[in-house]
C-alpha cells in the first residue's frame, strides 16, 4: 500500500525554488508599501477575485495584503517544492511522517464505509463506538449498582481533550435524534484542580470514564485515571471486578496497554499508529463528541471533513481553499515579516477554537530541521494566539489597533444561527448574532482601512489615529453544524500541511514535547528526596530546594 | 330516560351498565378497537367485580344498546346526522382525546340535547372549554364535569355505592338534572360534592397526585428499610395504623404505571409546569418512580455482578396491576428494555396482558411468551414477579426450582414471604427487605 516509503519522498526543485523565492521577495518589495485601502479604491472587483467558497466555507482572502499576482507567485513556490507530490504521498498513505516511519491517514477516518465483507477496521471501530453511544443515550449503560449513566467523564491531554472538548461545545445545540445524552466532563490537567471539584459532584453509581491516549502511557491521563478508579473502587469496596467493567472505558491505540490497566476487552476503541493524536477527533477518540451530537450528527461531521478532503485533492490551486489558506500564510510570515497570527471566533461556541488552533498548528509545524536534517533559516509557524472575539476586543484589540506589531487576524463566524423553537422567544438572540456579525465585519474593517474607514476629517490627535494596514482573512461558514465544522477543521488541517511542505518541515511529530516528559520524570526524584540535583543548572536547583523546603 | 355514553374506558363500561341498570336506556357507542371487540364476542374486556355479569343482563333486557357505528357526527358540512342525540350524552373518552370530545360536543349542541357529561380525564379546564366552544356555535346544552374517580378492583361499587362523588357544574338546571340522575347512587347521606368544572377535574387530579407521592415516599422509605435491614412491610403497617394516614396507598413496589393513574400525575406535572408553578415535588415523585421500574433489574444487576449476557429472565405478570390487561407505562415494559439492552433472553408469563404486550414488543425486540408459568420459568437465572396476580401468590415451590436454572427470586410485589422462601432453597430480593 505504501508507494512513498519515507526514504522516497518526494523532492524539491531547488533551482525553481530559488528562483521563486527570489520572485516572491521581489515583489514584497512593493507589496510592504502598499496599503490595504489603496488595493481597495484601486480594484472595485477585489473580493470577487480574492475570495473562494467549498464546502459551505466562504472564504475572504481581499483583506490580505496581496494581490492575484502575488497567489501566482507563490504557487509556483508551492510548484517548486513538490507541493503535488507531497499532497499524493499523503493520500496514498506515504510515510509523511518521516522522523517516526509513519503515515498520516486521518483523512482515511472520514472515508465513506466499505462494503460490509471487506476489510475495514476503520468502520468496525466506529460501529464499536455506535454500540456504545446508543446504549449510553438509551439510558442502558449500567453503573455497577444498575444505575443508568448520567454523567461522562473524558479524561485525555492535548488531542485527546481538545478536539473533543472543542467540538463538543461548538455542536452543543445540535442534540442526538434518540435518546438522552449524557452531562459530558473534560478532565486534562495532571494537577487534579479539575477533578477533584468534579468527583465532589458526581455521583460514583451513575458516573463512566473514558480514557483517552493513544499511547496510554500519558502521565497526565494515567493520574487522573488512577484518583477516579480509586473514588470508584472506594464507593463500591465490594464490587471491584464490576466497577472497571461498568465504569471505565479505554480509547487508544494500544489494546495491551488499556488491557493491562484494567481496561474490559469489551470495552475497548481502537484508532491506529497512523493517525496523530492531533488529528484524531475523528476516530474513536470523537467519542464525547458522539455522545454530544449523536452517531448521525457526528457521521456528519465526517461527511463535512470527507468533502474537504476531496476539494483539497481535486480543485485546481487557484480555487483551493486549503493550498490558498497555506500559501497566504507564508506570504505573510516569510515574506511580509508578519511573526503573529490572532485567531477570532465570533461566536461563543467556538471559544475552545483557538486553543485546538493553537495545538495543530503550534505543534504541527513549530519546527526548524527540514527534509535533509539541516536548521532552516527562514521563520516556520508563526505564534498563534486568540480568544473569542467580542471578548477580545476589549482584551488585546487595542494592541492590534494601534500597537507596533504587524499582526495577521482570522475571523470566524456562522452566517446564520439555525435554532429550533419558538421563535418569538428567541427574537433577541436573533438579535444577538447580528450585533456579534456586525462587530466581526466593523474590526475587520477597522484593521484594514485605519482611519479611511472613518468619516472624521483631519485633524484627529495622534493617539486617535488608526493606523490600518493589519491583514485579515475572513471565513463564514453557512451555519455552525457537524457538516460545516468538519469542514472548517479538515480545512486547517491540510492548510498546515500546505504550510509544512513549503518550510520543507515534518508537521506529524512532536519530538519537542517528548523531551519535556522524559525530563519531567527525573525531576520528580528531585522534588521528592532531592535525588540528582547536584546535577542542575543552578537556577533549578535553587528552585527545587526551595519548593522543598515550603514543604516540610 | 335516554343516554348516549361515549368512550371504550372503564368508565365508560361501569358508568353505562350503572345507567342502565337504574333504568335508563342507554345507547353506547364504542370506537373499533379491543374492548368493541370483545363485546362482539360476547365478552367484557374489563376484569372488575359484578361488571362482566351486569354488562351482560343490561344487554339481555335491552336496555344497553351496544354499537360500534358512528352516529354520523364526522360531517362537517352541518349535514342532518344519522342519529340525532339523547338527551343526556357523555363523554368517557380516553385521555388525549379531546379533539373527539370536541366534535361530540357540536353534534351535542346541534341536536339540542339537554345535558353534557364529561367523564373524560383531559386536563384541568377542559370541560369549560367544550363549554364555550358549545357558547360560541349559539347551542344551550350545558356542559358538567363529573370526574371518574373509579378505585381500580371495585369499579363498579365505587360508583354505585360512592363514598363521595365530585361534579363540576355552574348551572342550576342542569344540576337539578345530575341529581335527578344520580339519585340511586346518592341516597344514604348526600355524598355529592358541586363546585366549579375547573375546581372537579383539579381535585381528581389532585387525588392521583397525591396517591403517588404515598406511593414514591414508601419506594423511597424501602430503600432506607434495605439499608437497616428491616422489613418495609412492618414499617407499612404501622404507619397505615395512624388514623390521619391510613391504609391505601403504602405498598412499596416496582412502579406504579397503566393508563390511568399515572397519567394523571404525568398531566398534572406538565400543567404546573406550563403555569410555571414549578413542579419539583411530583417531579421527584414521578423520577422516582421510573427509578422504581428499573428496581428488580438493578438487584438482578447486582447479583450477577454486571455479568448478565445471554442470560434467562422470567416475568411473572406484564400488566400494570392483577385483573387488567394493559401494560402501558407499567414497570414490565422498562425491565424487559433494561434487560434486552444487556442481552437478557426475556420470558414471560401472563393471564391476560400477553396480547398487548406482544403488540408493544413488535419491531422492538423478542420475547417468548408463555402459557404456562412454570415453562416460562424453565432453565431461568431469575424469576422477576411484575404483578400480584392471585394465582402467583402460593407457587408449588419445588416445581419452579426445578424449573429454574437459578433459583432466584425477585419479588417486586412483595407478596412472598422472604423467610419461607429462602428454607425453600432461593434466593430472594424483595423490595425493601434485606
Amino acid at each position: 500500500m505504501n508507494a512513498f516509503p519515507s526514504h522516497q519522498l518526494p523532492l524539491h526543485d531547488a533551482d525553481a525554488e530559488r528562483d521563486a523565492d527570489q520572485a516572491l521577495r521581489e515583489h514584497a518589495g512593493q507589496a510592504r508599501h502598499w496599503h490595504l485601502a489603496d488595493l481597495f479604491a484601486g480594484d472595485p472587483e477585489r473580493f470577487q477575485r480574492l475570495s473562494l467558497s467549498a464546502c459551505g466555507l466562504l472564504a475572504d482572502f481581499s483583506k490580505q495584503r496581496l494581490d492575484p499576482a502575488t497567489l501566482d507567485k507563490l504557487r509556483g513556490l508551492a510548484t517548486a517544492r513538490g507541493l503535488d507530490a507531497w499532497m499524493r504521498c499523503l493520500f496514498e498513505g506515504g510515510e509523511v511522517n518521516w522522523t517516526e516511519g509513519r503515515a498520516a491517514m486521518h483523512w482515511r477516518l472520514r472515508e465513506p464505509d466499505r462494503a460490509e465483507g471487506e476489510d475495514d477496521p476503520v468502520r468496525d471501530q466506529l460501529a464499536r463506538m455506535e454500540r456504545m453511544v446508543t446504549r449510553i443515550l438509551s439510558g442502558q449503560w449500567r453503573g455497577c449498582e444498575g444505575d443508568a449513566i448520567t454523567d461522562v467523564v473524558n479524561m485525555g491531554v492535548g488531542g485527546s481533550d481538545l478536539g473533543p472538548l472543542m467540538a463538543s461545545v461548538a455542536l452543543h445545540e445540535h442534540r442526538p435524534d434518540r435518546g438522552k445524552r449524557p452531562r459530558l466532563h473534560f478532565v486534562s490537567s495532571m494537577d487534579g484542580s479539575q477533578i477533584a471539584p468534579l468527583l465532589d459532584e458526581l455521583n460514583p453509581a451513575t458516573t463512566l470514564i473514558v480514557l483517552s491516549s493513544k499511547s496510554f502511557t500519558t502521565v497526565d491521563t494515567l493520574s487522573n485515571a488512577a484518583t477516579a478508579r480509586y473514588w470508584l473502587e472506594q464507593a463500591f469496596p465490594d464490587r471491584n471486578g464490576a466497577v472497571l467493567r461498568c465504569h471505565f472505558i479505554g480509547v487508544s491505540a494500544m489494546p495491551e496497554r488499556m488491557s493491562e490497566w484494567g481496561i474490559h476487552e469489551d470495552n475497548q476503541l481502537l484508532f491506529w499508529e497512523w493517525v496523530g493524536g492531533r488529528y484524531s477527533l475523528w476516530s474513536t477518540i470523537g467519542l464525547p463528541i458522539a455522545l454530544t451530537i449523536g452517531m448521525d450528527g457526528f457521521r456528519e461531521l465526517l461527511a463535512g471533513a470527507h468533502d474537504l478532503d476531496r476539494h483539497f485533492r481535486e480543485a485546481p490551486w487557484e480555487a483551493n481553499l486549503p493550498v490558498l489558506m497555506g500559501l497566504i500564510d507564508v506570504w505573510n510570515l516569510n515574506y511580509l515579516d508578519i511573526t503573529a497570527r490572532a485567531v477570532l471566533p465570533y461566536d461563543g461556541r467556538l471559544k475552545h477554537w483557538p486553543a485546538y488552533v493553537e495545538q495543530l498548528e503550534m505543534e504541527s509545524n513549530g519546527k526548524s530541521v527540514d527534509r535533509d536534517g539541516e536548521l532552516v533559516d527562514y521563520h516556520t509557524c508563526p505564534v498563534i494566539w486568540g480568544e473569542v472575539g467580542p471578548n477580545a476586543q476589549h482584551a488585546f484589540y487595542q494592541l492590534l489597533h494601534q500597537g507596533t506589531q504587524p499582526v495577521a487576524c482570522e475571523f470566524i463566524a456562522a452566517a446564520r444561527h439555525g435554532r429550533n423553537g419558538n421563535s418569538a422567544e428567541l427574537q433577541p438572540l436573533e438579535e444577538q448574532h447580528t450585533l456579534t456579525l456586525a462587530n466581526c465585519l466593523a474590526q475587520s474593517r477597522l484593521l484594514a482601512l485605519g482611519d479611511r474607514a472613518l468619516e472624521e476629517g483631519g485633524d484627529t490627535p495622534a493617539y486617535k489615529r488608526y493606523r490600518g494596514n493589519q491583514p485579515s482573512t475572513t471565513l463564514l461558514m453557512d451555519e455552525l453544524t457537524p457538516y460545516h465544522l468538519g469542514a472548517l477543521v479538515a480545512l486547517y488541517e491540510h492548510k498546515v500541511f500546505v504550510q509544512a511542505v513549503l518550510w520543507g518541515i515534518n508537521p506529524f511529530d512532536q519530538w519537542g514535547v517528548e523531551m519535556g516528559k522524559k525530563i519531567a520524570k527525573d525531576m520528580i526524584r528531585v522534588l521528592e528526596n532531592g535525588e540528582g540535583s547536584d546535577g542542575l543548572d543552578a537556577s533549578t536547583r535553587a528552585l527545587a530546594g526551595y519548593v522543598r523546603q515550603q514543604q516540610t | 330516560m335516554r343516554i348516549d355514553m361515549f368512550g371504550d374506558t372503564l368508565c365508560a363500561m361501569v358508568t353505562a351498565a350503572a345507567f342502565a341498570q337504574s333504568g335508563h336506556r342507554v345507547r353506547w357507542w364504542l370506537p373499533p378497537g379491543r374492548v368493541a371487540r370483545a363485546l362482539d364476542d360476547g365478552r367484557v374486556l374489563y376484569q372488575e367485580p359484578g361488571l362482566a355479569e351486569l354488562v351482560t343482563a343490561q344487554r339481555r333486557a335491552g336496555r344497553l344498546d351496544c354499537r360500534t357505528d358512528e352516529p354520523g357526527l364526522a360531517d362537517p358540512n352541518g349535514e342532518p346526522a344519522v342519529s340525532e342525540p339523547a338527551p343526556v350524552v357523555c363523554l368517557a373518552l380516553q385521555p388525549g382525546d379531546q379533539d373527539r370530545a370536541g366534535h361530540l360536543a357540536d353534534w351535542a349542541g346541534r341536536g339540542g340535547a339537554r345535558l353534557l357529561i364529561n367523564q373524560s380525564v383531559f386536563p384541568v379546564g377542559s370541560t369549560e372549554e367544550l363549554q364555550a366552544r358549545l357558547r360560541e356555535q349559539g347551542a344551550a346544552t350545558p356542559v358538567v364535569c363529573l370526574p371518574d374517580t373509579l378505585q381500580e378492583g371495585m369499579a363498579l361499587s365505587s360508583f354505585t355505592r360512592p363514598h363521595h362523588l365530585l361534579l363540576g357544574c355552574d348551572d342550576r338546571e342542569a344540576e337539578v338534572l345530575m341529581r335527578e340522575i344520580l339519585r340511586p347512587y346518592n341516597r344514604r347521606r348526600d355524598v355529592l360534592q358541586v363546585m366549579q368544572p375547573r375546581e372537579a377535574e383539579f381535585t381528581k387530579v389532585a387525588i392521583s397526585g397525591m396517591l403517588a407521592t404515598r406511593l414514591s415516599y414508601m419506594n423511597d422509605m424501602a430503600l432506607l428499610a434495605e439499608e437497616l435491614g428491616v422489613d418495609i412491610d412492618v414499617i407499612r403497617q404501622g404507619v397505615g395504623s395512624d388514623p390521619r394516614i391510613g391504609e391505601a396507598y403504602l405498598y412499596a413496589g416496582c412502579g406504579f404505571g397503566g393508563p390511568g393513574f399515572s397519567r394523571d400525575v404525568m398531566n398534572l406535572t406538565d400543567t404546573l409546569r406550563r403555569r410555571r408553578v414549578g413542579a419539583e415535588l411530583l417531579e421527584q415523585v414521578l423520577q422516582i418512580n421510573e427509578r422504581q421500574k428499573e428496581v428488580l433489574f438493578r438487584k438482578f444487576w447486582r447479583h450477577y455482578e454486571g455479568e448478565v449476557d445471554r442470560r434467562r429472565v422470567t416475568l411473572w405478570g406484564a400488566a400494570f396491576k392483577p385483573g387488567s390487561d394493559r401494560v402501558d407505562n407499567g414497570p414490565a415494559l422498562r425491565l424487559i428494555e433494561a434487560l434486552w439492552a444487556q442481552g437478557v433472553d426475556v420470558h414471560v408469563h401472563d393471564p391476560l396482558a400477553l396480547p398487548e404486550l406482544a403488540a408493544w414488543a413488535r419491531d422492538k425486540g423478542t420475547l417468548t411468551l408463555h402459557d404456562d408459568p412454570y415453562d416460562a420459568a424453565r432453565d431461568s437465572d431469575a424469576m422477576m414477579l411484575v404483578t400480584e396476580w392471585k394465582a402467583y401468590w402460593g407457587p408449588d415451590w419445588d416445581d419452579l426450582k426445578a424449573a429454574m436454572r437459578t433459583p432466584l427470586i425477585l419479588d417486586g410485589r412483595n407478596i412472598y414471604d422472604p423467610a419461607y422462601v429462602t428454607r425453600q432453597g432461593f434466593t430472594y430480593y424483595g423490595i425493601g427487605r434485606s
